[in-house]
């Protein structure tokens, strides 16, 4: 019992050294300073294009957080692959697994860590990009104006994060190329499931299932929409399209988040230095 | 738990990466603590095969290796406490400095955090590359980066190391240096399993050498024991004439003399390696009137032992 005990004790203290060892990878590729800027320069434009144009700011808070968070996605998914493309993939690659796979630690505490850190990051930035959407909200509409609804949203696109990780760091495990991992994990994410969710939508069968549709939810719940947040049924349709359902949208994203981080995780501790 | 008498037992190994096509084909060995073990053979016999199993990187097909009686492949965790493995050419993450990378494995292995700092200066020093402690590896060159890679595989004091072509990148400085360290950590009662293809680093280094050739292990003994498996078929001849053309041919008219050479001063002549014909070869010699001053068997390297097995396997005369 107390050697069982103690196995699980290593087993954390490894866990949380990988997250702390993959992290500081993060920072010291400065790949985490890029994506921070581009957290901050994006929300920026969006707040001093209007007046540099002689144009006005959206009427409400909630109205002025959806348009700023329209690239959101975008930078989710370019700090998913980022972080997450090349997590397992590149042991292998550049075989520097040859020296981490044969330290006295489980595969498992490597791999969630690797999952873990490239999670964490991605969260900063996302929380970087509300920080700053707030603090405009803050001065353009007062304190008071930032809604439950906003805080919704940045729960979702933690949420949404969790799949984008998930769904990169599984080809991160399959894939045996870096660039492959990371470019496949980005274009689906951009390319390819909403080319698909616009085709279905087309032949007017909601996309329910693809993460990428779902993702419409951190939008969805400021409002903006008529769907989303509190709506019930499957699907609400706005102007002739679909909007995704809040509670199918978040299990949709969860799901894909823990079936995708599981499999990767079984695959990666299988995966062999061949 | 498997017995414990062996700091590492290879047992009835197999692997195959494509069906049927058998790498390693019934491999087993044993090495006693405290041992150092050379693993020998050319390009594609098996060798770095067997130290990845032995190091969980890869799962044989059948067949186990144990480490201090713990089944890697079932145990890695517990079996690898002890062992430091520095395997092919790792890569490196071009962006951490070797304080971070050796930090990293430290923790690792259960060290603690003074003794990591402490430590970490000791074997930067022992590979010459204190100055660059803090410096990016992406600046490093193969030389260093290999010394880097010997440095985080003896951090932890193992007890046990497995180096897979050790001196690979290093200049003749560097590998005299990893001899020397190899024979400090063995006084030091480290055990060692070391694969080269360099005979001569093994010969000077091991106490016993496993021989692997096509998938299979064709001999195990000392290094000494593996010599006298040699037969010897060469005498090297000294006289204290200088031999004319004429003399040498007269030499190599002596029955059983199948070839006679000059070399660097020196006779060198080829026979049948048997004792007795090589006492009627200087019988004969003596009695032509020539003048030797000495005559003895050429030494035996594990090169010769290398190269009479490999032709043997393979059928060369």
């Amino acid at each position: 019992m107390t050697s069982l005990k103690n196995d699980m004790r290593t087993d954390i203290s490894h866990l949380f050294l990988n997250i702390r060892f993959e992290l500081k990878k993060h920072l010291n590729r400065k790949r985490i300073v890029l994506v921070v800027a581009l957290a901050i320069a994006l929300p920026i434009l969006f707040y001093a294009i209007p007046p540099l144009l002689g144009g006005d700011y959206a009427d409400t808070a909630n109205a002025f957080a959806s348009t700023n968070l329209g690239f959101i996605t975008l930078l989710i998914v370019i700090s998913g692959a980022l972080f997450a493309g090349d997590a397992v993939s590149g042991e292998f690659e550049k075989k520097t697994g040859l020296t981490l796979f044969s330290t006295p630690q489980r595969r498992t505490s490597i791999n969630v860590g690797k999952f873990a850190a490239a999670l964490l990051a991605t969260w900063f930035v996302i929380s970087v990009y509300y920080l700053v959407t707030m603090l405009e909200i803050a001065q353009i509409f007062g304190f008071g104006a930032i809604s439950v609804e906003f805080g919704m949203s940045f729960m979702l696109a933690l949420i949404y994060a969790a799949s984008v990780v998930a769904v990169i760091f599984f080809f991160s495990t399959i894939m045996k190329g870096t660039i492959t991992s990371t470019l496949i994990g980005f274009f689906l994410l951009m390319l390819i499931l909403p080319i698909i969710a616009g085709v279905l939508q087309f032949a007017d069968v909601e996309p329910w299932f693809l993460v990428t549709y779902s993702s419409d939810v951190m939008t969805n719940v400021l409002g903006t929409s008529t769907g989303g947040f509190g709506s019930s049924g499957p699907a609400q349709r706005i102007g002739g399209g679909f909007s995704p359902d809040f509670y199918v949208g978040v299990g949709v994203m969860l799901a894909y988040a823990i079936s995708l981080f599981l499999i990767g995780i079984g695959l990666a501790n299988r995966r062999k230095m061949e | 738990m498997h017995t414990t008498e062996f700091a590492i037992e290879i047992e009835n190994l197999e692997k195959c990466y494509v069906k049927d096509v058998k790498v390693l084909d019934d491999v087993s060995f044993t090495v006693k603590k405290g041992e150092i073990v050379g693993y020998l053979g050319p390009n594609g016999s098996g060798k770095t095969t067997t130290i990845k199993i032995l190091t969980n990187l890869l799962s044989p097909t059948s067949g186990h290796a144990y480490i201090n009686g713990i089944d890697v492949n079932k145990n890695p965790k517990e079996a690898l406490k002890p062992v430091g493995a520095l395997i092919e050419v790792p890569g490196i993450y071009d962006y951490l400095t070797p304080h971070d990378v050796l930090r990293y494995h430290g923790k690792v292995h259960g060290m603690e955090k003074d003794k990591i700092d402490a430590r970490i200066e000791e074997v930067l020093k022992t590979v010459r590359l204190s100055d660059w402690e803090h410096k990016k590896l992406g600046a490093f060159s193969t030389g260093m980066q290999r010394r880097l890679a010997v440095a985080t595989t003896i951090l932890h004091e193992p007890e046990i190391l497995i180096l897979d072509e050790p001196a690979i990148g290093l200049d003749p400085k560097g590998m005299k240096e990893i001899r020397d360290m190899l024979k400090q950590l063995q006084r030091e009662g480290t055990t060692i399993f070391l694969s080269s293809h360099l005979l001569n680093e093994v010969s000077d280094t091991c106490d016993k050498v496993i021989f692997l050739d096509q998938t299979k292990v064709i001999a195990y003994d000392t290094v000494e024991n593996i010599k006298n498996m040699v037969s010897v078929k060469r005498i090297e001849a000294k006289f204290l004439d200088q031999l004319s053309t004429d003399d040498l041919d007269r030499i190599g008219a002596i029955a059983s003399v199948n070839e006679v050479e000059v070399a660097n001063g020196r006779i060198h002549i080829g026979f049948d390696g048997k004792p007795e014909t090589s006492h009627q070869i200087l019988a004969k010699l003596i009695s032509s009137g020539f003048r030797v001053s000495s005559y003895a068997p050429e030494t035996v390297s594990l090169e010769d032992f290398y190269v009479s097995i490999m032709s043997d396997e393979r059928g060369v005369n």
